[in-house]
């Protein structure tokens, strides 16, 4: 089968799906590859390069669309695009499926069908097929290249001849793929970084990529994101106040804020008010890359770059990734390979769309003239980590409550032991003659003994105490002994077989015992 | 002289109690197996001088020469085998018991038979028969019956336990057909033969039931499995005590009565610890195989991966904190030399390297503390399970050898498993186990093990002794 590329047709967009690198790739999975002439000049790939690696060149678009079986691209396709998309024909892109409700009837008309990137599952297996996350990864560094670009000092501070220069602090909001990538980037260029995330449980990430988390006091149990896929959720208006006030102690202080909160399928929310950048110093920069969805500060306008009355720098850019069109199209592309290598597990050239595999799956929007989206809950769980059960700390009132109640249970079942052992005594005692109870008393009280003693040996030396209760039961010799002499042949064989037996008994258990008990020495 | 041995009795009833009370630790159970001793000579001694004993010299000879046998074997024992000496000597407790009592019927049978003069010019212990009333009579059969009953259970149960145990027989729980059925009846039987004993006092219902209890000993026993043997070896430590108590009562004589209860009260102690360190009902052990479980066992994912000597010797070298779990398999095996080695080595590039020793380990309450103990472990680095449970989150490398059951997670988070509830020891816990194990198969009680699954488990294939070696020589 036949992979091609057009080119990208939204404006200003310089990323390409397809580059030399990923054809050869493709080629060993055996599709043939072919780009549109130019598709690649933007992100830094010339014709001649495709050429190499053994791509075809086609001129035209439409050419390009008719005779490639399956179409790699990045933007989500235009009408146009999708029209020429004919039955069995795959399509492999962005597509932004939950907006783009026309987009999939026309695909599910055409009989194409599409695999929207934005949609690969948030699974181990499907990270290497995860272009939002690399796509994202962009953002976050160029976020902070952008800021520095737009920020009048250095990250750095430095003791210089000339005077002192203090670091920038910068404060990241969101700390997923795009907010961590912000925070190594401004931190390996000596920035004070500050980030912070709904989500307690990637405090422990952030301060692993040098940057301080900013906590809250707010006591409400947050839901952590392992429940979500990994995403962060709709948080409680009392959390958003916390967080705003905290956000407002720290507006005066900070010099490059970058705000990264999005949250799946819902408007960005807005974390950074006017009143926060009224705060701010004049020089200040706001990087917002939740533009796209409405922005997390309602002064950014998307795609621009624009400076407020105090002179902060509100920069609402989109296209991140696309300024770096060259990594960003080597890490897509390698995605969109990713993605090719999980269809085509013969390594054959022939697609084997899987609608049983969970990434495969996932990412579907139509297949077979459906539409399958969205697609059912994957059957692996994002992180499977259970959150552990802790066992509330006692207060030293409740243990000692504990501790009492447990001591009068003892009590109580130790009295009511004593009193049914007492009556079965004393109702032995109605019925036996005294010959009886005489030894009956030998007998309960040596039972009582051997209970109290027994509790007290060393759970180590139980085998030892085996052994010589073992030897000591051989005392049952004295009823030998003493019946020996009385008597016919019969008795004298018992006995003397008895005695003999027990002989052996004695002096093997005493003696075992002891070389048991010899062994045992202290280091 | 009567008063003589009475006095000599109390003494060795105290210095018996002295003996046990003493193994609560290990240095005075040096000095408490030397009471124990002394007990038993004096106690022999004073009944060999004190009224009723004749043919003395018979004794004097047929101890030393039991003597002299049983000496030969305690000192030919391999520590390994300790639980099948221990078993097979229970036997011959059991069996003396057995004749002790027919003894004391034939007597009684005897004196009964005289008349007034005769029974005058009696002494010893027909002297005290005679001077039996009706009712005294009565209760002494109950006694003697009691006596041969449990006498003859623990012959049977012992010598079925030591088969067990020395390999003679096979583990696995096996049972008649007709299973507890058939125990019921032969129990049923002995109840019939004791009544009809009471009332005739003649000879043969008292050997039916003993047959009856022969058989019982027999059939209870082989219906239990290996893993179970800790309990079964002490339950019938504790027989053989009561047992002796019993002919003890039909003899009069307190010393027997005394003693017998203490090893009977110590041997129910020692079952009640076992089986409350497998979570499971006396009665259930008893009665043989696992309790009822109420659903399918979990099923267990992952793959069980492989590990080379070098593996583990690299981790060893890592690591800071080791702890050694041994099981069944490092007895069967002999490891616990190359256990030994290993620890001392270890110790000396100034790690820490302690033991976790399960309560059940093994086939004998406390085998494994004895095992180490032979290969020179000082006892001091071996933990019980309660007291290092909650330090393996904090050790580095756990090594599992030749365990299975008392490492199983399944007893904690599969309430199906036969052995949920069970107390285990939390190895997993730790950032590596290595499972030093012959092969694939499941443990003793055939269950699968999600340890040799879970992602921080590496298998180390190999009888221990020869997989032990090959990592001596990894680790200088």
């Amino acid at each position: 089968m036949k992979i091609g590329t057009p080119k990208e047709i939204f404006e200003g967009e310089a990323r390409v799906a397809m580059t030399p690198e990923s054809a050869r790739q493709l080629q060993k999975l055996g599709y043939d590859c072919a780009i549109e002439t130019g598709a690649g000049a933007a992100a830094g790939f010339s014709d001649a390069t495709y050429v190499d690696a053994g791509v075809e060149i086609i001129k035209t678009p439409a050419a390009l669309w008719k005779s490639v079986d399956i179409v790699a691209k990045v933007r989500q396709p235009t009408t146009v695009e999708l029209k020429r998309m004919t039955k069995g024909k795959t399509l492999i892109s962005f597509f932004n499926p939950a907006g783009n409700e026309e987009g999939m009837e026309l695909a599910k008309s055409k009989g194409a069908n599409v695999i929207a990137m934005e949609m690969v599952p948030r699974i181990s297996r499907a990270q290497k097929m995860d272009a939002l996350s690399s796509m994202a990864n962009i953002a976050g560094y160029r976020a902070v290249i952008e800021a520095g670009n737009n920020f009048g000092r250095f990250f750095t501070g430095q003791i210089t001849a000339a005077g002192k220069v203090p670091p920038a602090k910068v404060l990241v909001v969101g700390a997923g793929v795009a907010g961590l990538a912000a925070v190594g980037t401004s931190t390996s260029l000596g920035a004070i970084t500050l980030a912070f995330d709904v989500r307690p449980e990637v405090a422990e990430q952030v301060e692993s990529m040098g940057a301080e988390f900013v906590y809250l006091d707010f006591e409400e149990e947050q839901a952590d994101g392992a429940s979500s896929g990994g995403y962060a959720s709709v948080s409680s208006p009392e959390f958003r106040e916390a967080q705003l006030a905290k956000f407002r102690e720290l507006a005066p202080e900070v010099d490059i804020v970058i705000t990264t909160a999005l949250i799946p399928n819902r408007e960005a929310p807005e974390l950074w008010t006017e009143d926060m950048v009224a705060s701010m110093k004049p020089g200040s920069v706001i990087v917002d890359l939740a533009a796209e969805k409405g922005g997390n500060c309602k002064l950014t306008v998307m795609d621009e770059k624009i400076v407020t009355d105090n002179g902060v720098t509100i920069i609402g850019y989109t296209d991140f990734p696309s300024r770096m069109a060259a990594q960003a199209s080597t890490l897509y592309a390698t995605n969109i390979r990713h993605m090719m290598t999980d269809l085509t597990p013969e390594k054959d050239g022939q697609i084997n769309h899987d609608m049983e595999d969970d990434v495969i799956r996932g990412a579907t929007v139509t297949f077979d003239k459906e539409i399958t989206f969205p697609p059912p809950p994957p059957k692996i769980q994002a992180i499977a980590a259970k959150p552990k059960e802790t066992v509330p700390e006692l207060t030293a009132e409740e243990k000692r409550a504990l501790e009492v109640a447990e001591f009068k249970q003892q009590t109580k079942n130790q009295v009511t032991l004593l009193a049914v052992g007492a009556a079965l005594l004393l109702s032995v005692g109605l019925v036996a003659p005294p010959s009886f109870m005489q030894h009956f008393i030998v007998f309960v009280l040596a039972v009582f003994v051997g209970f109290q003693v027994i509790w007290n040996v060393a759970h180590s030396l139980h085998t030892p105490l085996m052994a010589v209760t073992n030897a000591i039961s051989s005392i049952i010799i004295l009823g030998a002994l003493m019946q020996i002499g009385s008597g016919s042949f019969l008795v004298i064989l018992l006995a003397a077989l008895s005695v003999f037996m027990t002989g052996v008994n004695i002096f093997g258990g005493f003696l075992v015992t002891r070389r048991m008990l010899a062994m045992f020495q202290k280091s | 002289m009567l008063g003589f041995t009475t006095a000599a009795y109390v003494v060795a009833a105290v210095l018996f109690i002295l003996s046990l009370g003493g193994l609560s630790g290990q240095e005075s159970a040096k000095r408490a197996v030397w009471y124990g001793i002394v007990g038993m000579g004096l106690a022999v001694f004073a009944t060999l001088i004190g009224p009723g004993a004749g043919l003395w010299w018979l004794s004097i000879l047929l101890i030393p020469a039991g003597g002299f046998i049983g000496y030969n074997l305690a000192t030919r024992v391999q520590m390994t085998q300790m639980p099948e000496l221990v078993a097979a000597m229970h036997s011959l407790v059991g069996l003396a018991a057995v004749f002790v009592g027919f003894i004391a019927h034939i007597e009684l049978g005897r004196v009964l038979a005289m008349d007034d003069t005769a029974k005058k010019a009696l002494e010893g212990f027909a002297a005290l028969l005679a001077k039996k009333d009706g009712v005294e009579i009565g209760i002494l059969r109950v006694e003697l019956f009691l006596g041969i009953f449990i006498g003859a259970v623990t012959f049977t149960g012992s010598v079925v336990a030591y088969g067990k145990l020395a390999g003679k027989l096979t583990s696995t729980a096996t049972k008649l057909p007709g299973g507890h059925a058939l125990n019921a009846v032969a129990a049923g039987l002995s109840l019939i033969t004791l009544i009809w004993y009471c009332n005739t006092g003649g000879f043969f219902p008292l050997f039916l039931m003993t047959l009856a209890a022969l058989f019982i000993g027999y059939h209870l026993i082989m219906g239990i499995g290996g893993a179970d043997m800790p309990v079964v070896v002490s339950m019938l430590n504790s027989y053989s005590g009561w047992a002796a108590a019993a002919i003890g009562f039909s003899l009069g004589n307190d010393l027997l009565i005394v003693v017998g209860a203490l090893v009977g009260s110590s041997g129910a102690i020692l079952s009640y610890i076992m089986c409350k360190a497998m979570n499971r009902s006396f009665v259930s052990v008893i009665l043989g195989g696992f309790g009822g479980t109420s659903g399918p066992q979990m099923e267990v994912e992952g793959e069980q991966v492989a590990i080379d000597a070098d593996g583990v010797a690299t981790a060893l070298e890592e690591a800071d904190s080791i702890v050694i779990i041994p099981g069944y398999g490092m007895a069967v095996a002999q490891a616990q030399q190359n256990v030994a080695e290993l620890t001392r080595r270890l110790r000396a590039r100034g790690k820490t390297v302690r033991f976790a020793i399960h309560p059940v380990a093994g086939r004998l309450p406390g085998h494994m503390n004895v095992l180490l103990a032979e290969a020179k472990v000082p006892y001091d680095i071996v933990m019980e399970m309660d007291e290092i449970n909650d330090d393996f989150p904090e050790t580095d490398v756990a090594i599992v050898i030749g365990s299975n059951d008392i490492v199983n997670p399944a007893a904690q988070d599969d309430p199906n498993s036969p052995i949920a509830g069970m107390p285990v020891l939390e190895c997993w816990k730790a950032k590596q186990v290595f499972v030093s194990k012959r092969g694939q198969g499941t443990g003793y009680s055939g269950i699968e093990n999600p340890l040799f699954f879970k992602e921080n488990t590496r298998m180390f294939y190999g009888d221990a002794k020869a997989s032990l070696d090959t990592l001596l020589t990894q680790i200088s």
